[in-house]
């Protein structure tokens, strides 16, 4: 899997990884994609995270309903969703910090409200907001939850888990000196204190540089080198791609499809994307859908003029047919471009919208202000 | 026990270096310390306590009636012993006693006073001494004989540093663990703390544990001040006075605790601690005498946990008085911790979403 680390997908996990890890992709029951794929001919090892039938209601609102899961040891595992989608409830529940409404929850055997202890020392965890105490350096917040865990916090230890998330530098700056990023990362590296056979991260490289993000990647992709298991939420689609073993999208509180990334992408069926803005005159969408090779097409007004996203699968076909079309319709086309299909193109068929849109929105993220509850 | 440490040094070294706290905690009392010291040392004192004993004689009775006309005593008839407890027990500021005299005779007459009120016993006594010589008529003066029941001086900073100390504590515990177990909440930094090993009570325990070791230390660092500049003397023993702080601090820190549960956020926090805070900061006797305070304001002082604070530590510090002389106080304080730790437990929240 190492190896793999330096292709374009680096985590994609083959039907049998060096660590003899297998991708069963038949999690979910409800599954749609992935139905009939689940490879038979290995037999398919424990998971170390196990979720079947979760719920979590808010109220009348159902935020995680009946969520089956199964989280393969040493697997980067991302899930994705819209804000309000459920991920954070279901990682708070995987991680024991919420009581699930139905349904159970095993991580590696235990159950985290029952066997809460058991599981704290078996975790760690980077919650989505900055947990952190203000008024204390660094490297002393490190050593302070080693000394919480009651594991090494010696001043190696705490200088080596520093160092995995590139905070040496400021090792010795106040939590309150550093900036959002970098207090992502010390948050990540505290997660490690303990060093835990599974790794939650809550959007560990939201708001972070791309240089920072991709520093962090190597980061997670270490932490499983050493044997761990990671969960990770986030926002973008591209880490998902890259990074993640298998992705898991969540919508309305359910898993709508999970999948290795690739395997997300040839699903969809389409062979690439088209995007152009029609800026002089109209190129009818009904005309551009009998295109062949065609998959999908949708029309957004720009400032500009109309923008066309169009899934093919035959790139070629579609494309020659598209000018054609324009041609005849005494249409002017801008900012052509043909991209290879990505987690994007999957994400949006499935959720029908764009993620980044999604993004934005500000906190809170997954109870609808209205229906808070005391607990 | 190592996380437990760990956690309680990490909290000291957070309480020291945060300077808002500090100031507030520290330099705040210090200044009215060092201010008040360089303005007072007299006052006006508004009610006088006086205490009369002896027999019955028509010179007492001409005084007692000038005594009334006077209007700044409260006059209380009794047995000699009785009265002069009081008068230890700070409740009396003088007891002036009559000797046996002949039918007709100007009896001799005794001044007992207490030095720790301060301001009014001596304001008393001149009264006092006025209305006996007129009664007597100027022929015949009366023989005073004036015993202060402590053998020392009692200066203003004596009686007024335990006030100041316990307002000091007050405004540590309350403010100090209200906004910061809500903050703790609001940044999520209890939730992170549930997902450790660490049991969330122990890290409650270590927060007041630190809390105690730094309510302790202020109360050694105001102390030394007060002895450095205005010459401070400790009566009784400071063992006591250590157990007042304590218990003191613990009942704050459960009212802190019990606001930060309530509270939706650290500024509602900031305010409802403000709100228990100011009150009885005026009505607990620290800056004046609540003698004076209207009487439908009487019995709301009498439930202020801040004025058994007070004279918890005024009775070792000022009077020099035991561990027995406080017992009323130290059991409403630790009333006030367990009724204030209820509502802290009832209403304890991880999480800020969950509200």
């Amino acid at each position: 899997m190492a190896d793999g680390a330096a292709l374009s997908y680096p985590c994609r996990v083959p039907a049998a990884s060096p660590q003899g890890v297998t991708v069963i992709a038949d999690l979910a029951p409800t599954d749609r994609a992935a139905t009939g794929t689940a490879p038979a001919d290995r037999r398919p090892p424990e998971p170390v995270i196990e979720t079947r039938g979760l719920t979590k209601r808010y109220g009348s609102h159902v935020a995680v309903d009946g969520l089956d899961l199964a989280i393969l040891p040493q697997e980067i595992f991302g899930i994705l969703g819209p804000n309000g989608a459920g991920k954070t409830t279901t990682l708070e529940m995987i991680e024991g910090l919420r009581a699930p409404d139905a349904g159970t929850v095993r991580v590696a055997g235990f159950d985290p409200m029952a066997q809460g202890d058991e599981v704290r020392r078996l975790i760690g965890v980077q919650l989505q907001t900055t947990a952190l105490f203000d008024y204390l350096t660094a490297a002393e917040l490190v050593e302070l939850f080693a000394g919480l865990y009651d594991v090494d916090g010696s001043p190696a230890r705490v200088a080596q888990l520093i160092g995995m998330v590139g905070l040496e530098e400021k090792r010795h700056s106040r939590v309150d000196e550093l900036s959002g990023g970098q207090r992502q990362r010390l948050a990540v590296a505290i997660a490690l204190v303990n060093d835990p056979r599974i790794v939650f991260l809550d959007e560990p490289t939201t708001g972070l540089d791309p240089a920072a993000r991709r520093s962090l990647w190597q980061t997670i992709r270490e932490i499983r080198a050493g044997g761990a298991t990671v969960v990770l939420t986030t926002h973008y689609m591209e880490e998902a791609e890259t990074l993640c073993d298998r992705v898991a999208i969540m919508e309305g509180g359910r898993i709508i499809t999970c999948d290795p990334p690739a395997e997300l992408v040839r699903k969809l069926g389409a062979d690439a994307t088209i995007r152009t803005t029609v800026v002089r005159g109209t190129v009818p969408a009904e005309a551009v859908r009998g295109l062949p090779g065609v998959l999908a097409v949708s029309e957004e007004p720009r400032d500009d003029g109309t923008a066309l996203r169009i899934q093919t699968a035959d790139a070629q076909g579609t494309l020659v047919g598209l000018l054609e079309l324009a041609t005849a319709c005494d249409a002017a086309l801008s900012g052509l471009a043909v991209n290879q299909a990505s987690l994007e193109d999957v994400y949006l068929g499935i959720t029908g919208r764009s993620y980044e849109s999604g993004a934005d929105e500000a906190a809170p993220k997954e109870e609808p202000k209205g229906r808070r509850r005391r607990r | 026990m190592r996380s437990f440490l760990a956690m309680v040094r990490a909290n000291l070294k957070m309480a020291v270096r945060n300077r808002a706290a500090l100031f507030w905690n520290l330099a705040f009392p210090a200044l009215f310390i060092v201010i008040f010291g360089a303005i007072f040392g007299r006052g006006p004192g508004i009610s006088v306590r006086v205490g009369v004993v002896g027999p019955e004689s028509a010179f007492r009775t001409q005084v007692l009636a000038g005594l009334k006309q006077a209007q700044v005593f409260t006059v209380t008839q009794g047995e000699r012993d009785a009265e002069l407890h009081d008068l230890a027990q700070g409740k009396r500021d003088v007891v002036i006693e009559f000797g046996e005299a002949a039918p007709g005779a100007v009896p001799s007459v005794t001044l007992a006073y207490d030095q720790a009120s301060g301001t009014s016993a001596q304001i008393g006594l001149g009264a006092i001494r006025q209305i006996l010589v007129a009664t007597a008529g100027g022929a015949s003066p009366v023989e005073i004989t004036e015993t202060p029941v402590q053998a020392e001086t009692i200066s203003f900073m004596d009686a007024f540093v335990p006030g100041i100390l316990a307002m000091s504590l007050m405004n540590s515990g309350v403010i100090g663990l209200a906004t910061a177990f809500t903050t703790y909440r609001e940044r999520g930094i209890l939730r992170r703390i549930k997902v450790t090993p660490f049991p969330v009570t122990s890290f409650i325990l270590a927060r007041v544990a630190s809390q105690l070791v730094m309510a302790v230390l202020q109360s050694l660092i105001l102390v030394g001040l007060a002895w450095a500049l205005f010459g401070l003397h400790i009566r009784g023993n400071p063992l006591v006075v250590l157990l007042a702080i304590i218990v003191g601090s613990l009942a704050f820190l459960a009212i802190g605790f019990a606001i930060s549960g309530i509270s939706r956020n650290t500024e509602t926090a900031a305010s409802y601690a403000n709100l228990v805070t100011f009150p009885m900061l005026f009505l607990s006797g620290i800056f004046f005498s609540m003698e004076s305070a209207p009487t439908w304001l009487q019995p709301i002082t009498k439930v202020l946990p801040l004025a058994y604070l007070v004279n918890a530590l005024q009775e070792p510090m000022t009077r020099g008085n035991g561990l027995d002389a406080i017992l009323l106080d130290l059991a409403v304080l630790l009333a006030t911790f367990v009724a204030a730790m209820f509502v802290a437990v009832r209403f304890f929240r991880w999480d800020a979403r969950a509200t």
